[in-house]
């Protein structure tokens, strides 16, 4: 019954017909059989990748690496940095990575392993953020700007550096994410109400202060 | 009887004529094949089974009087004194996934034990003894866990049964290609031990599919799920190399793309055989299926 059941939902999930199409072999990382490799000398059964996708028309390019056309995080460049294969190099250029010695208790494993992960860029040339976004980190993170004018990130939070690494990137993109915002201005018309506002919501407060005041005043017996 | 054995291989008319000249086949002239039938130990008659009878030196233990299975001597069990509560609820009946660290493949692939170059599945580390799977007791395989990650530095094909996502991203930034897979406890007993399994003789089953609760585990791309859809693969990849900061290395310019890319079939168990072929070891030959019916229920 329960196989029967994940049978079914599978089918639900994947729209699945037994499509009896043999499987085309595209260009791209990781599908199932390699270029070159008769469909019919590898086993395939009801429930095969392609019999469960049938092949939709693909709308990313031949290697994956090229998907920066697509972001989901506001921080566009950032992303589409890291996404596109030629403009990689030049981002990881940019930042200087580098690894030392955690701080806090566990013994021979926190002396001897490099787990702490520092990043540092100048962030006056750094031409992959825009320049008012540059100049309000440089006020916001005053503290974190050295001498020359490098900003340092760094995170110990884990104790895994590739863990470490990411945490210091997304302090990165946080910190853009916060800079980008443009604070919310209070038009006149609102500003008036939500003063109003406040005036009414003591006056209430202060109504019922004396209510109570006369309720407790009622209970009191005076020894005339 | 061998002349027996001998006179059935002839075919019609030859064993016929055998029949003819051979003896009358009685209680006289026949006999088990060596080692079938091994003689039990029977206890007080002489020398290994006599004396002691195996039970030891006076106390419990020879008289038999030893007290129940939990007793402590009086003091309140460990079964009675742990209080029953909603959260240890079917906790015998959970599935466990046995734990594989980075670190220990990388040992494992640096002595050699398992080999980076065919793609790494149970059985090759089972063969490898760099974990015992034990499918009786509520194993349903392995699960990478992401101690290591920071020294690990091996181009593998790997095939698991869960896996964290810094072990996927660590895998992933060598170069290499990780699935999850899920074996119901048949199949996992075949896949672990495989040679007790042909000898039986019995066709290779089909892999079941997933529990409910599981499908969904499966189905993600993000999992790297076998059962995932494969476009959405890709994307997948791009959003762990932008999380963790490392570069997506391009595997299709690999020259071991061939074997990085071979996936099982969702119900097949072993790589190069499918459901329903039968293994014979000491013939070494391949027996499958031809009849219509078995071949349809085998491939569905």
């Amino acid at each position: 019954m329960r196989t029967k059941m994940a049978a079914a939902v599978l089918r639900g999930l994947c729209r699945a017909r037994p499509a009896l199409l043999p499987a085309r072999t595209p260009q791209g990382i990781l599908h199932r059989a390699a270029a070159g490799a008769a469909p019919s000398s590898e086993f395939r059964s009801e429930y095969a990748l392609d019999r469960l996708y049938p092949e939709q028309n693909r709308s990313d390019a031949a290697e994956g690496t090229q998907d920066g056309t697509r972001q989901t995080s506001p921080d566009i460049p950032m992303d589409l940095a890291v996404g596109l294969s030629t403009s990689v190099f030049i981002f990881l250029d940019c930042l200087s990575i580098s690894y030392c010695r955690s701080s806090g208790p566990g013994g021979q494993n926190v002396n001897k392993v490099n787990s702490k992960a520092e990043i540092r860029f100048h962030l006056a040339s750094a031409d992959w953020i825009a320049e008012d976004v540059r100049q309000k980190i440089a006020v916001m993170h005053k503290n974190k700007i050295n001498k020359s004018g490098e900003l340092i990130i760094n995170s110990e939070v884990s104790r895994y550096q590739m863990k470490n690494l990411a945490d210091c990137l997304e302090k990165i993109r946080n910190m853009i994410k916060e800079a980008t915002q443009k604070s919310s201005v209070v038009s006149k018309e609102n500003s008036q109400l939500l003063i109003a506002r406040v005036q009414k919501m003591n006056r209430e407060r202060l109504r019922q202060k004396k209510i109570h005041s006369t309720i407790k005043q009622s209970r009191r017996v005076d020894f005339d | 009887m061998a002349a027996a054995s001998r006179g059935g291989g002839g075919g019609g008319p030859k064993a016929l004529e055998l029949l003819r000249a051979l003896p009358r086949v009685s209680l006289v002239n026949l006999r088990p094949n060596p080692g079938a039938k091994k003689s039990e130990k029977r206890r007080g008659r002489g020398r290994h089974g006599g004396k002691k009878s195996g039970r030891g030196h006076k106390g419990q233990r020879q008289r038999g009087t030893r007290p129940r299975l939990g007793f402590e001597g009086g003091q309140t069990p460990f079964y009675l004194i742990i209080p029953k509560y909603g959260y240890n609820e079917g906790h015998s009946r959970r599935r466990q996934y046995h734990p594989l660290s980075l670190q220990k493949l990388q040992y494992l692939i640096d002595l050699g034990r398992v080999d980076p170059t065919q793609p790494i599945d149970l059985t090759q580390l089972t063969n490898a003894r760099g974990v015992t799977i034990q499918p009786l007791k509520r194993d349903y395989g392995v699960q990478l866990v992401e101690e290591g990650a920071d020294i690990f530095s091996a181009k593998v094909n790997i095939e698991v049964q869960m896996a964290s996502e810094l072990a996927i991203a660590a895998i992933e930034k060598n170069g290499g290609v990780i699935t999850t897979g899920f074996y119901d406890p048949r199949s996992l007993e075949i896949l672990c031990k495989p040679i007790p399994f042909f000898l039986r003789g019995q066709p290779i089953p089909k892999r079941m599919l997933p529990p409910e609760d599981l499908v969904r585990y499966y189905t993600d791309a993000r999992n790297r799920g076998y059962l995932a859809n494969p476009s959405n693969i890709p994307e997948a990849r791009l959003e762990l190399a932008k999380k963790y900061g490392y570069v997506l290395p391009d595997i299709s310019k690999d020259e071991l793309f061939r074997m990085l890319s071979t996936r099982k079939d969702p119900r097949q168990i072993f790589f190069g055989l499918a459901p329903g072929w039968v293994v014979n070891m000491s013939e070494k030959k391949i027996l499958k299926p031809t009849d219509e019916r078995l071949l349809r229920y085998y491939s569905s």
